[in-house]
């Protein structure tokens, strides 16, 4: 019970393995480990569970990581405990792209098919570079301006969403399906193609957990404390965006996991940023794949929008970590 | 010590992302049950322009939409189907049918494999990339693309009973089905007057119903049977405002969202509609929208009960 590493790859594991063994069909254990060590399984149960289940798994988990990692890295650069992955615009500029490209009919090539994920990216990261600009003072950007002008650029964005979506009617459902987060569709080369980014984005946001550390002090002391403020700022909001923005663009916008899980994480071990980055990420993975599996049972053969059950399981859990915690004054 | 473990994270990450086969798995080797019609290719091209190539007649059939297992059930490929979306619920025998949930935000990838099916007949509620991951497992798909006009329904008829092994009997049905029209046309085309309808899509929010417009299948039945529709110079589903339908004033207000719970007395109530010729002619009735609203055979049935609604006088 010593090392927090420990006790969240663990729970980690256990939650992969969960999220293998448990889906709408049914695949006894004997046969689970049969289809996945390749000897002797059914042709129906090896593709279910390594060209369906797999990727998933391994997007969600990814996904979960890169939410919850850049969550605890905007809560340490704002110092401010309701900031998560998306203060700053991308989920708005992701949502917008996304109902930009689906108000469009694709061929059916791969661009086409593609093309609501690259939308989303690449809107997502022009609105967060939109509101770094808007935020820009002279030589540095002070993080309240930061979250004005992602306010201010978020309702924007998200207005011009809301009347595309009610301009064209037939593609609301695929939207809202969309906007509440959601990967049933998922292929290894959805899944691959995060990996660089969130490989990129998450270390360099690890190897900032010193500098989150200083920057709690406030800018000027940060400063004196020989901490290139500027430089640092700027990596890790790069860095976070990139990793949400990578996330969003294949999996949706997934509430609460980047918000809640940092919290959690600074209940149980503390607000040491060196740690609570990487363990926010690696609970983060746990945490997305517990709710990915409970979106998968609750209603099926129906799969629920995972960003449904992230709020509803996720909220009362936290109220629940929080009454019982004793460490008061975190923030 | 936390280096090491986070790198060890990164590792785990990586080698569960790596171990898939790098390329779509080959095919599964479809269960070639012998067909009912010479076991001969069948090469069709899709909705997206995608050729879709059957070994024979296919023999296990998905439908993941209520228009589609309509239109299977009616060419008689119905003991085919092995599974169906949540939302088809026509013909009766379709809901002994495995449901495979609702097709539309999420696919239960899962369910779908496990049923193995030869044929995935896809409709326009399905997005393309649905379509794509069903084709990476293996899956054979056939979208089928929303016909516009009567012409392009038989159309899709035809279609899926070639894909299906009952062209004899689909050509027997698109006959009857032609001679119902011409039966309600002869009636309506010789009429020189034409009631003025409203039909209401979705009234969700009762201050903005939708209706629908120019280029749907609701719009092109109600002028075929003898009607004018308010809304046919606005394109697709437009909302009307209150104040736009009273000015129209309406011979008929039909409730296509009869069944989500507004009915005539709900409309008499709407601020200023007490006043409309159809609530005090009491011609606001209710219609049975999956007639209109799904592209299928039953949409002849919808044409022929709109005419009798609009002309109870002569379908005697």
């Amino acid at each position: 019970m010593r090392n927090p590493f420990i006790i969240s790859l663990f729970a980690l594991i256990v939650m992969l393995l969960l999220s293998l063994a448990i889906g709408s069909v049914f695949i006894p254990p004997a046969e689970l480990w049969r289809a996945l060590s390749g000897i002797g399984s059914s042709e129906t149960f090896r593709t279910i569970l390594w060209n369906i289940r797999m990727p998933r798994t391994a997007l969600i988990a990814l996904v979960g990581a890169a939410l919850a990692g850049s969550g605890a890295a905007y809560q340490g650069l704002f110092r401010n405990p309701l900031a998560d992955p998306y203060l700053i615009g991308v989920a708005s500029g992701a949502g917008l792209g996304a109902v930009l490209a689906m108000s469009i009919k694709w061929p059916y090539t791969t661009l086409g098919l593609l093309a609501v994920p690259l939308a989303a990216f690449i809107a997502s990261l022009l609105t967060v570079y939109l509101v770094y600009t808007f935020a820009h003072i002279g030589g540095s950007v002070p993080t309240t301006n930061l979250i004005l002008a992602g306010v201010a650029v978020s309702s924007f964005a998200t207005s011009l969403t809301s009347f595309l979506m009610l301009k064209s009617t037939g593609e609301v459902r695929r939207a809202i399906g969309w906007l509440l987060g959601g990967v049933s569709l998922v292929s290894w080369d959805a899944t691959l193609a995060l990996v660089p980014y969130l490989a990129i984005g998450l270390t360099a946001l690890v190897l900032n957990g010193y500098a989150l550390n200083l920057l709690q002090f406030g800018d000027d002391q940060a400063t004196q404390m020989g901490l290139n403020v500027r430089r640092a700022k700027f990596i890790i909001i790069v860095a976070a965006s990139l990793v949400t923005a990578a996330a969003v663009s294949f999996a949706g916008i997934i509430g609460f996991v980047g918000l809640v899980v940092p919290h959690i994480v600074r209940i149980w071990w503390g607000v040491d940023y060196r740690r609570l980055i990487p363990l926010s990420i690696i609970c983060g993975a746990s945490a997305l794949l517990l709710a990915d599996v409970l979106s998968r049972i609750v209603m099926a053969p129906q799969e629920l929008p995972v960003g449904i059950v992230t709020a509803l399981a996720g909220a009362p859990f936290f109220l629940w970590v929080l009454r019982r915690s004793k460490n008061q004054g975190l923030w | 010590m936390l280096r090491k473990t986070f790198y060890l994270t990164l590792l785990l990450a990586l080698l569960l992302t790596s171990c898939g086969p790098a390329t779509p798995t080959e095919l599964p080797a479809t269960a070639t049950v012998a067909a009912p019609t010479a076991s001969t290719e069948i090469k069709l091209t899709d909705g997206l322009n995608r050729p879709v190539v059957l070994k024979g007649a296919a023999q296990r059939i998905l439908s993941m939409a209520p228009s589609n297992t309509e239109i299977l059930f009616a060419v008689g490929a119905g003991d085919q189907v092995v599974g169906r979306d949540e939302f088809s619920d026509y013909p009766e025998a379709a809901k002994n049918v495995a449901s495979i949930g609702s097709t539309f935000e999420s696919l239960n990838m899962e369910s779908i494999y496990s049923m193995k099916p030869d044929l995935v007949l896809a409709a326009e509620i399905n997005t393309a990339e649905q379509v794509k991951a069903l084709e990476d497992l293996g899956l054979t798909v056939y979208y089928l693309k929303n016909p516009t006009t009567l012409e392009e329904m038989y159309t899709n008829l035809e279609i899926v009973a070639k894909l299906t092994g009952h062209e004899a009997e689909a050509a027997t049905l698109i006959e009857s089905l032609k001679k119902r029209v011409a039966a309600v046309d002869e009636k309506i085309m010789p009429l020189n007057s034409r009631f003025s309808v409203f039909y209401e899509v979705d009234g969700t929010d009762p201050s903005k119903p939708f209706t629908a417009g120019k280029g749907t299948f609701i719009n092109l039945l109600i002028e075929r049977a003898g009607g004018y529709n308010i809304a046919s110079d606005i394109d697709g589903y437009p909302q009307l405002s209150l104040e736009q339908v009273v000015a129209a004033d309406p011979a008929f207000i039909l409730l296509g969202d009869a069944k989500f719970g507004t009915t005539p007395e709900s409309i008499a109530q709407r601020p200023g509609w007490a006043n409309l010729s159809a609530v005090k002619n009491k011609q606001v009735l209710p219609f049975n929208d999956d007639l209109l609203s799904r592209p299928g055979p039953r949409m002849v049935d919808g044409l022929e009960e709109l005419a009798k609604v609009l002309r109870p006088e002569l379908f005697k």
